[in-house]
C-alpha cells in the first residue's frame, strides 16, 4: 500500500522580515498537519492571507517549514526525485514575451530533464492538451490571459508529474477554456495524477475536487468530503463561509 | 551530475537569448557604436597619433560599455526573476540551485563575450577605414576587459543577493570597479605607511581585486601579454564570488 | 547538517577569494610610477583622478598628447611682438613670418605637459620623443628636452631610441650635425620617431650634400606625417631637391 502523496505534521512557516531595529515576524501557517493521499483531488479554500499558497510553497519546496515536516511522496519537497514527480503552477506565471510558446516550453522541458525525442514529444503534448497547438506561432506577447494561464497549466504538465499543484487554476479563463481545463484536470486524474488546487472560485472546486481544506488565518479550520457538502444545505459555500466567520 | 550540467546549460542559454533581446542590449550597443565613431575627431585632432588615440579611446569605450551592460544584466536577473515569478517554474523542478546560479553566470559572461566581439568587430572596421591595421596588443586587450568584467560580475551577482535594489547593487558593484584600479597604488601607500593605516591598507590591498592585473589595454609592449596569474586571479576571484553567491541562495526562499 | 554546508561553502568562497588575492600579489608588477609623482600641469588633477579609476592612463595620457600639440600649436607672440607685427603688416621691408617659424616660443608649460604624459603613461615612447625633440632642436632647450629623456629612461631603461635622441642633443651641443645625422638615422624608419626629428635628419642630408637620402626623407614625410605645416615644408623641399638631383 502506498503512502500518502503529500504530508504534513505540525508544519509551522514564520516570515521574518527585518527592519531597521531588529526584525517583524509573521507566522503564515501554524500547526499544519493533513495528507492526501495518491489519486485524489484536493481543493484548498480560504480568504486572502490564510496562508494557501504558502502551503503551496512549502509543497515545491520554494519555502521551508520553520518547524513541523513536510513530505512528498514520502520524500523532502527539496529533493530532487519529489521535485521531478510535482508540476507547479502558480498564480498569473509569467512568461518572457518574445518567446514563443514552444520555445518556452522547450525551456522548463530541459530544466525537468528532458531532451531529444522526449522533449519534443512532451512540448507537443502539452501544447495540444491545453488547447495552444493553434497558437504556438505565436509569440507570448500576442497572448491573452487565458492563454497564458493554459500555457502556465502546459509547463506543469511537460513531464508528466504524479502531483499536480495548482494556483488558481482557472484565474482568467473564459467559461469555455474553465470547462476545457476542467475536463483536462478530470482526465490527468482518471490517469492517476494527484491534483491539489486552491481557488476563490468556490463552484470550480465543487465539481473538481473530492475534499476541501478550509484555512482561516494559518490554520486547517476544517476538512471537507463531497459526501459532506453534498449533504448540506447550501453547499460548499454556505459551510466554507460558516467556517471562516 | 550531466542533467544538473544540462540543466545549467539550458539556464545559461536562456539567460544569453533574454540579454541579447533586451532593448537595452541595443541601446547600448548604439551607443558604443556612436561613441567609437565620434572618436575619430579625437583621433584626427591627435595627427601622427591617430591610430594610437582611435584604438585607446576605443577600447575604453568597448569596456566601459559591456561594463555597464553586464552589471545592468547581472543586478537585475535575478530580482526580475523572483519578481515576475520565473523563479518559482525554475526552483519548482530538480535544478540544483548551484547549477542555475552557474548558468545565470555564464549566461552574462557570454553576453558580455558577444559583446566585446562584436563592438571589437566594429572597431577594427573603423581602424581599417582609417588605414590602420590591428594593434598587436588588441587580443589581450579584449580578453584583459573580459576577465575584468567576469570578475565584477561574478561580484554583482552576489551582492545583488543581499541588496535592496538593482540600484544598489550597480553602485556597490561600479565602486568595487574603481577601487580595483587604485590597488597598485594602495598597495605603494601600504609599503610606506605603518601601524593601524598600514594595515587596513594591507587589508584593502587583498579584499579588493587588482583590476590592473587584467589592464592589458592601458600598457604597451610585452606587458600587456596576460600571464597565468591574471587567469588564475580571475578564476579565483570569480569562484570566490560564485561560493558566497551561492552560500547565500542556497536558503534563499522565494 | 545544513549549517556545516553553509559554513563550509562560506569558508570556501573566503579562500577562493584570498587565493586570487594572493596570485594578483606576487603576479602583478605595476608599470606605472607611483601617484604621488602625478604633478599637476593645468588643473588636470579630475582628469588624473579618472584616468586611475578607470583604468585609462594610456587614454588619457593620449589626450593630453593631444592638449600638449594643440598648446604647441598656437602660435606664441609676446604682446611687444604682437603689436609690432600689427604696426608693421603690409608696410616695405617688413618680413612677415606666416606662420613659418617651426615651433619657435616660449611656450613654458611645455615641460610640465610634457613630463605630466610620461607620469601617466611612462610607456609612451612617441609623446616622449614628440616632446625631446621639440624641446632640443625647435624649442633650444636641450636641458629640458634631456630631463623629459631621462624621465623616459627611469621606466623604459632598455627603450634605445631615446639613447640616441640624448646622443643627437649632445652632438648637437658639440656642433657636430654629421654625428647628430648618424645618430638619429637609426630611428627614422620607426613608427615612434616624430616627424621634426625626420626633417632635421632631412635638412642636415641636405646640409651635408646627400640629396637623395635629403629626398627619400622628405619622401617618407609626406607618406607618414599628418601635420599640414610639415607636410607642406616637405613638399617644397622635394621640388627643390628635384631640381638639385636632375641637375647632377
Amino acid at each position: 500500500m502506498t503512502g500518502p502523496t503529500v504530508s504534513f505534521r505540525g508544519v509551522e512557516k514564520t516570515y521574518r522580515r527585518p527592519q531597521l531595529l531588529g526584525a517583524v515576524y509573521h507566522t503564515a501557517v501554524k500547526e499544519l498537519s493533513f495528507e492526501i493521499p495518491a489519486g485524489e483531488v484536493t481543493g484548498l479554500l480560504g480568504l486572502n492571507g490564510a496562508g494557501k499558497t504558502t502551503i503551496m510553497k512549502l509543497i515545491t519546496g520554494l519555502l521551508f517549514p520553520t518547524a513541523g515536516s513536510v513530505e512528498i511522496f514520502g520524500l523532502p519537497p527539496t529533493s530532487r526525485a519529489a521535485k521531478g514527480s510535482v508540476g507547479f503552477l502558480p498564480e498569473l506565471p509569467y512568461f518572457s514575451p518574445q518567446e514563443s510558446p514552444g520555445a518556452v516550453l522547450a525551456y522548463y522541458g530541459r530544466l525537468s530533464g528532458l531532451g531529444g525525442p522526449d522533449l519534443a514529444a512532451g512540448v507537443e503534448g502539452a501544447l495540444r492538451r491545453t488547447g495552444l497547438e493553434p497558437h504556438a506561432g505565436k509569440r507570448i506577447s500576442e497572448f491573452s490571459k487565458g492563454m497564458l494561464q493554459r500555457l502556465g497549466l502546459a509547463q506543469a504538465l511537460l513531464h508528466k508529474p504524479r502531483l499536480l499543484v495548482l494556483d488558481e487554476p482557472v484565474s482568467g479563463l473564459d467559461p469555455l477554456a474553465i470547462h476545457d481545463i476542467r475536463g483536462l484536470l478530470a482526465a490527468l486524474n482518471a490517469d492517476g495524477c494527484t491534483i491539489f488546487l486552491s481557488s476563490h472560485s468556490i463552484s470550480e472546486v465543487e465539481k473538481l475536487c473530492s475534499r476541501v481544506l478550509i484555512m482561516v488565518r494559518g490554520s486547517l479550520a476544517r476538512t471537507v468530503t463531497r459526501a459532506e457538502w453534498e449533504a448540506a444545505p447550501g453547499g460548499l459555500e454556505a459551510i466554507f463561509v460558516e467556517t471562516v466567520k | 551530475m550531466k542533467n544538473t550540467l544540462y540543466a545549467a546549460a539550458a539556464v545559461a542559454s536562456n539567460s544569453f537569448r533574454e540579454s541579447v533581446r533586451n532593448r537595452f542590449f541595443t541601446l547600448f550597443a548604439v551607443f558604443a557604436f556612436t561613441s567609437i565613431y565620434a572618436s575619430v575627431l579625437a583621433g584626427v585632432m591627435a595627427v601622427d597619433q591617430e591610430g594610437r588615440v582611435l584604438a585607446d579611446m576605443g577600447l575604453a569605450l568597448i569596456e566601459l560599455t559591456a561594463l555597464a551592460y553586464a552589471l545592468f544584466s547581472a543586478s537585475s536577473s535575478l530580482l526580475k526573476e523572483a519578481e515576475t515569478k520565473t523563479i518559482y517554474l525554475v526552483f519548482s523542478r530538480p535544478v540544483p540551485r548551484w547549477s542555475y546560479l552557474a548558468g545565470k553566470l555564464a549566461g552574462v559572461l557570454l553576453t558580455s563575450a558577444f559583446m566585446l566581439a562584436v563592438m571589437g568587430l566594429m572597431h577594427l572596421l573603423l581602424l581599417s577605414f582609417r588605414g590602420f591595421g590591428v594593434p598587436p596588443f588588441y587580443a589581450w586587450a579584449l580578453g584583459g576587459s573580459f576577465l575584468k568584467l567576469a570578475v565584477i560580475t561574478s561580484f554583482a551577482f552576489f551582492v545583488s543577493l543581499f541588496s535592496t535594489s538593482p540600484v544598489s547593487t550597480l553602485v556597490i558593484s561600479g565602486i568595487l570597479w574603481t577601487l580595483g584600479h587604485f590597488v597598485p597604488e594602495t598597495r605603494f601607500l601600504a609599503d610606506q605607511a605603518g601601524g593601524l593605516k598600514g594595515t587596513a591598507l594591507n587589508a584593502a590591498v587583498w579584499l579588493i581585486p587588482n583590476l590592473q592585473l587584467f589592464n592589458a589595454r592601458d600598457v604597451s609592449g610585452s606587458a600587456c601579454v596576460l600571464g597565468a596569474p591574471a587567469f588564475v586571479s580571475a578564476a579565483a576571484w570569480v569562484g570566490g564570488s560564485y561560493l558566497a553567491a551561492l552560500w547565500l541562495l542556497r536558503r534563499k526562499e522565494f | 547538517m545544513e549549517k556545516r554546508a553553509g559554513l563550509f561553502l562560506l569558508l570556501a568562497a573566503l579562500l577562493a577569494w584570498g587565493a586570487g588575492s594572493s596570485a594578483a600579489f606576487r603576479g602583478y608588477r605595476t608599470q606605472f610610477p607611483p601617484p604621488g609623482e602625478i604633478k599637476q600641469a593645468g588643473g588636470g588633477a579630475p582628469a588624473d583622478m579618472f584616468a586611475l579609476a578607470f583604468g585609462a592612463r594610456r587614454l588619457f595620457a593620449d589626450l593630453w598628447f593631444v592638449r600638449l600639440m594643440q598648446y604647441y600649436g598656437t602660435r606664441e607672440l609676446s604682446d611687444d611682438e604682437e603689436q609690432e607685427e600689427l604696426e608693421s603688416h603690409g608696410k616695405p621691408g617688413h618680413h612677415c613670418h606666416h606662420g613659418a617659424d617651426f615651433g619657435k616660443g616660449r611656450y613654458p608649460d611645455f615641460l610640465p605637459m610634457s613630463l605630466h604624459i610620461l607620469q601617466l603613461d611612462p610607456g609612451f615612447t612617441a609623446a616622449c620623443l614628440y616632446s625631446a625633440a621639440s624641446l632640443a632642436f625647435n624649442l633650444e632647450r636641450p636641458d629640458e628636452a634631456e630631463a623629459v629623456l631621462n624621465y623616459g629612461l627611469r621606466y623604459s631603461p632598455k627603450e634605445w631610441k631615446y639613447l640616441s635622441v640624448l646622443a643627437a642633443i649632445g652632438y648637437t651641443k658639440a656642433k657636430d650635425p654629421n654625428a647628430v645625422a648618424s645618430a638619429i638615422a637609426p630611428m627614422l624608419k620607426d613608427p615612434d620617431c616624430p616627424v621634426m626629428l625626420k626633417q632635421l635628419a632631412a635638412f642636415l642630408n641636405k646640409r651635408a650634400g646627400n640629396y637623395a637620402a635629403a629626398a627619400a626623407i622628405y619622401a617618407d614625410i609626406l607618406v607618414t606625417t599628418k601635420d599640414p605645416a610639415y607636410l607642406r615644408n616637405a613638399a617644397r623641399e622635394l621640388e627643390k631637391l628635384k631640381g638639385r638631383t636632375s641637375k647632377r
